[in-house]
């Protein structure tokens, strides 16, 4: 009977974090993403769509590199946004254990040289992990 | 005496139909661009160095990305002197959309130096001389290293340096493009 009662507990603690896990991941699939997220234009100076990228959140407390999830116009995550200042780069800094968008599959990877902007006024790198294909991605206008 | 106005948008589609002369000395109000490529990669003003005449009102547009126009002055965080002593410096702020722009008039001759601030690091800098050269602007970038109330001045950023316009450029073709 002990047995039992423990092996529902776990049972319990188990479906508890899926379900967790499972709210977050559907949390962060449609804009806004919730949490510690904000929106990076009620931040810093930058316009609420970024042609190119969509429609940026960032958990403060993770400046610079982020990760800052984007969005269409519709409010569907479409990519995940790394940026890594070139400074750090230089300097070999380690970037541990930086956080992603659960249950999304990636489609394919950019990284470009950025000269800075509100946020990260400093030359940096971004790294997009895009969710939908190259063509959705260059029209994200 | 130099005037700032700021203005956000409004009269930013007006403005489109403008371009900058090619000799910019009769002209009394002269425009300069704020320009990127869709990526943000490439930041710059254009033109990057202008000869006009004092009392020039000179007016800085976005036309794509987020940008600022601020003139290197101690007043701008500390940053180094390279306007004229007597001439007023200028800081527009962030100026978020296409179309914002910022206008200030330049009344005392000599250099002045500007910078953006998001991108200065970048090199995105820009050379106005007006009348003629002098006064700090005109000095080597490290001409205040060692005076006395020049304490914490920070010095112009290297990629900064390299994007200057050299004044003699800008008295011998009156506009400069970035290469």
């Amino acid at each position: 009977m002990k047995r039992l009662g423990i092996a529902t507990g776990f049972l319990a603690l188990g479906l508890l974090i899926f379900a967790t896990y499972a709210s977050v991941s559907q949390a962060q699939m449609m804009a806004p993403p919730g949490g510690d997220y904000k929106k990076v234009s009620a931040l810093v100076p930058l316009p609420d769509f970024l042609p190119g990228l969509g429609t940026l959140y960032v958990q403060p407390k993770t400046l610079p590199a982020g990760p800052f999830l984007a969005y269409d116009r519709e409010g569907h995550l479409v990519s995940t946004v790394y940026m890594i200042p070139i400074k750090d780069i230089d300097a070999h800094k380690k970037f541990d254990d930086l956080s992603v968008a659960k249950d999304m599959k990636v489609d394919h990877v950019d990284m470009y040289f950025n000269a800075g902007h509100p946020g990260v006024p400093e030359p940096h790198y971004h790294v997009i992990l895009w969710y939908i294909p190259e063509s959705k991605a260059e029209a994200l206008k | 005496m130099l005037t700032r106005r700021g203005f956000l948008t409004a009269g930013g589609l007006a403005l489109a139909g403008l371009a900058v002369p090619r000799s910019a000395r009769a002209a009394r109000t002269v425009e300069i661009r704020m320009r990127s490529d869709t990526l943000g990669t490439q930041v710059w003003f254009d033109p990057i160095g202008l000869l006009v005449e004092p009392g020039t009102t000179i007016r800085w547009v976005v036309e794509q990305n987020v940008h600022t126009t601020a003139a290197y002055h101690p007043t701008n965080d500390m940053h180094s002197l390279r306007i004229p002593e007597r001439a007023q410096p200028w800081n527009s702020g962030y100026l978020v959309q296409p179309g914002s722009h910022f206008e200030a008039t330049l009344t005392v001759e000599g250099v002045y130096d500007y910078f953006c601030l998001p991108h200065e690091i970048a090199g995105m800098v820009g050379r106005i001389v007006v009348g003629k050269p002098g006064g700090p602007g005109a000095l080597p970038f490290d001409y205040f290293k060692g005076k006395l109330g020049a304490v914490g001045w920070k010095a112009v950023p290297s990629a900064a340096e390299r994007a200057f316009p050299t004044v003699t450029a800008i008295m011998a073709h009156g506009i400069v493009r970035k290469s």
